[in-house]
């Protein structure tokens, strides 16, 4: 009877002090880089498309730097949570910061303890743009009959968070063509995807890796992709910039680091995950989410598009009135 | 690359798969069983290794996990009303009554028999009506889960019977905590205080722990100078063949429940967990024994939870759109291994379907046998004296909550609504109606934002929605079904006398 008591709390114990450890990083003193675990800091619970791309990124990481390196959540406040927690951490390349929009967003908005200027790009994992859909058996054909539209009765636009990617897209892009939208949030991509099928509202702007089924099988039908450049999966569809709307959104996820981190430590840090990531594990991965090759990007095109993609966000969350500009 | 059900065959007998599927059931009950530890960061975990196999054992691993999982909950929710995911709140209801009175291994065995049977009936939808159950999910927008959580909320009136008003402030106060966060519809904060921790909400689990486990531990604490009803070794006896005969009806119900509300995909197990549970009372001989330990209180929630996590699988494999936290990522795990699920999915790859359908039928009976052979085990727990039990039990609380997010506000969120569940139990208040609308307060105020806004802010929008508006005279009934048995029953009285 005794025996089983103790099987029973020992066997959950240890299982439990696994993962601790495993999330937790020991810190060793040594001198060479990396000396101890590397964290990626994400910013949502374990589970979402940032979590599984950073755990793909970090399998092959790991063997190509011969470290160990492990994914630590650290949820909340839309980004705020994990960068406050990076900007505690040493800036000694032991930690790196997950990002998408998202954080650069609440950036502009001023939320957090980072600026702009604190981060360093190491590399690129996704480069997801957004697409403009509607259902395929809706009467229009091209964007501008869209926009038309929604200059007679706004049109309902399905996005996510409000202040986020997707509805700042939407909404500059109503602006530059002077039309109007009613903006219908959903808590995700695969709410709008179910939303947009079940006829509730009339378009969004949704990524290739959330709608490219309902595309190929002909339910979705794509207007324009908001990008400089066609994909090569829907080539077929013009880009917003080819329309004359220079509105270019897409979603990212890349990999950060705080400046003042040293030089050499960056360069390894890049190195390691590019060879992960060129990894045909990794292209399957990119496949499996409708995505190619050209997602994956090294740190100085990864960074200077960091850089655009804030300059964009707050030049539009000024044009629409979210912040102020000072 | 065709892989039908000859592929799927020599894979899945397999010992090698075979010995995966066995540990991720048993890795499955044992972080379903810790409160705090939920399948779908079980599954996430567990994702990285899974890259190494091949897609159908892959899966196998997950999904097996997934329906263990979710069995899990429910031994903690039993033994130490804990439940050990959200799934299992309505378990503990009448659970942990069940051991108080020295019956928990027949609770538990309900819990196996009932979870087995929700699962496999789940499964059997699944296999066979996947595609076109799917469609539902697409005529489900926000006015149709607006007029379900009205559904849902009206349950209020009759989860406990006994202090409506009480149950009114306590749904009331659940509806308050959901307010918590970044309103999705304006995106404007409240009630956060600028802790950035609370913009995406208060965090579910740790407020369960609170409300459950540490309120238990304080009466405990009270109690502990009292003398102890020693606790009969009965507490080892397993349900009787007249207990699954009685129980029978709540199951097939609850499956039914879980199935549908699985399916959705919004929605998942612990509100088919919730409904599961107040059908189970309002349909019972003995509608005034739920809450006090009763076998169908138990069977109810844990068939519905359990019928809901095939239910789930629905809408993730057919369309691609998960149908629950958990289903996202397995969802995430499809999509590491190269596949693209959804349409498509079944016609290229058929041995899929059935390698997931093996693989959680294999998982459902193993914690047949795991919750009927463990439950004498387990149930020796509810001998421990508690001088013992409950500073064990606390310690895990705060691995439960911290371990979540690794987050000291969640450990906060914990012991604030233990000590507020305490007062509040004290006072006669109990814990499900401010569940009720914790859970259904978001989905409420959401979807009924996002219907005005595609109804153009127009109420009568409502009438166009046939579904939505089935829901809304199901509520109705379900305020009024008393009155209306009563009326009834009046009628054929009166009918047998004239005749």
């Amino acid at each position: 009877m005794k025996a089983n008591n103790l099987r029973n709390f020992f066997i959950p114990a240890l299982i439990l002090s696994a993962i601790v450890c495993s999330l937790s990083s020991i810190s060793v003193a040594q001198e060479t880089y990396p000396s101890r675990p590397i964290d990626v800091v994400t910013h949502t619970s374990p589970g979402g498309g940032t979590d599984a791309t950073a755990r793909a990124v970090l399998r092959g990481a790991r063997q190509a730097l011969d470290a160990n390196m492990s994914v630590l959540p650290r949820a909340g406040g839309g980004g705020v949570v994990a960068m406050a927690y990076v900007n505690n951490r040493p800036r000694d390349g032991h930690t790196v910061l997950a990002i998408t929009p998202t954080h650069l967003f609440a950036i502009a908005r001023g939320q957090g303890p980072l600026s702009i200027d604190d981060l360093v790009g190491v590399a690129r994992a996704t480069d997801d743009p957004i697409v403009v859909m509607v259902r395929s058996d809706s009467q229009l054909q091209t964007l501008e009959e869209l926009i038309d539209s929604g200059r007679e009765q706004p049109i309902k636009w399905g996005t996510t968070q409000i202040g986020g990617v997707d509805h700042v897209a939407g909404a500059i892009l109503a602006q530059k063509a002077e039309t109007q939208l009613s903006v219908v949030p959903f808590a995700g991509g695969g709410e709008i995807v179910t939303n947009l099928m079940g006829g509730s509202i009339d378009a969004a702007g949704l990524n290739l890796t959330e709608a490219l089924d309902q595309l190929t099988r002909g339910d979705f039908r794509a207007l324009a992709v908001m990008s400089e450049e066609r994909i090569p999966v829907i080539n077929d569809v013009p880009t917003t910039v080819e329309l004359g709307y220079d509105v270019v959104f897409s979603t990212v996820r890349g990999y950060l680091v705080l400046e003042g981190t040293p030089e050499d430590r960056i360069d390894t840090l890049e190195r390691g995950m590019m060879e992960s990531m060129q990894q045909p594990e990794f292209q399957d991965y990119l496949q499996g989410s409708g995505l190619d090759a050209s997602s994956i990007a090294g740190r100085v095109e990864w960074d200077n598009q960091v850089r655009r993609l804030y300059n964009d966000a707050r030049a539009a969350m000024i044009s629409l009135g979210i912040i102020q500009e000072d | 690359m065709n892989l039908g059900f000859e592929y799927a065959l020599p894979v899945l007998t397999d010992p090698y798969v075979i010995g995966l599927i066995v540990a991720g059931t048993l890795v499955g009950v044992i972080i379903g069983a810790l409160p705090g530890l939920s399948s779908s960061m079980g599954v996430a975990l567990l994702l990285p290794f899974s890259l190494y196999l091949e897609p159908i054992p892959a899966i196998a691993l997950l999904s097996a996990l997934y329906c263990a999982g979710t069995f899990g909950g429910s031994i903690t929710a039993i033994l130490i009303n804990a439940p050990g995911a959200p799934p299992a709140v309505a378990t503990a209801f009448d659970g942990y009554p069940m051991a108080m009175k020295g019956e928990a291994g027949r609770a538990l065995g309900i819990a196996a028999v009932s979870s087995v049977s929700g699962g496999i009936l789940s499964l059997l939808v699944l296999l066979f009506a996947a595609p076109l159950l799917a469609r539902i999910a697409y005529s489900f927008g926000p006015p149709e889960y607006f007029a379900l959580g009205v559904f849902a909320l009206s349950m209020l009136a009759s989860i406990s019977g006994e202090a409506p008003l009480k149950n009114l402030i306590g749904g009331c106060f659940g509806l308050l905590i959901a307010t918590v966060g970044i309103d999705l519809t304006t995106g404007v904060e409240r009630f956060t205080f600028g802790v950035p921790e609370l913009y995406e909400g208060i965090q579910f689990i740790p407020v369960l722990i609170g409300l459950f486990a540490v309120t238990e531990l304080l009466s405990q604490a009270q109690e502990l100078g009292r003398e102890r009803i020693a606790v009969a070794l009965s507490a080892l006896k397993l349900p009787t063949l007249n207990d699954f005969r009685r129980v029978k009806n709540a199951i097939l119900r609850s499956s039914g429940i879980g199935v549908f509300v699985g399916v959705l995909p919004a929605e998942g197990s612990t509100m088919a967990a919730m409904i599961g549970y107040n059908e189970a009372k309002r349909w019972s001989d003995q509608p005034e024994e739920f809450g006090k330990g009763t076998i169908e209180g138990v069977a109810g929630p844990e068939a519905a939870n359990n019928a809901a996590t095939g239910g789930a699988m629905v809408p993730t494999l057919a369309l691609g759109i998960p149908g629950s936290a958990t289903a996202a990522v397995i969802l995430g795990g499809l999509q590491v291994q190269g596949l693209r699920p959804g349409p498509y999915l079944f016609e290229e790859q058929p041995g899929l379907l059935y390698g997931i359908f093996f693989a959680m039928l294999l998982a459902n009976i193993l914690f047949l046998f795991i919750g009927l052979l463990g439950a004498k085990v387990f149930a020796r727990i509810s001998l421990i004296p508690p001088t013992f039990l409950w500073p064990t039990v606390f310690a895990l609380c705060f691995v439960g909550a911290y371990g979540l997010n690794q987050s000291i506000v969640d450990v906060w969120i914990m012991i604030i609504a233990g000590l507020v569940g305490f007062i509040l139990k004290k006072n006669g208040f109990g814990p499900a109606p401010i569940i009720m609308g914790i859970v259904l307060g978001g989905l409420i105020e959401t979807s009924l934002a996002q219907s005005m806004i595609i109804f153009d802010q127009q109420w009568s929008g409502f009438f166009s929605r046939p579904i939505a508006m089935a829901f809304f005279v199901l509520a109705v009934v379900s305020l009024t079904g008393s009155q209306f048995r009563s009326l009834f029953a009046n009628l054929l009285s009166r009918r047998r006398k004239n005749t």
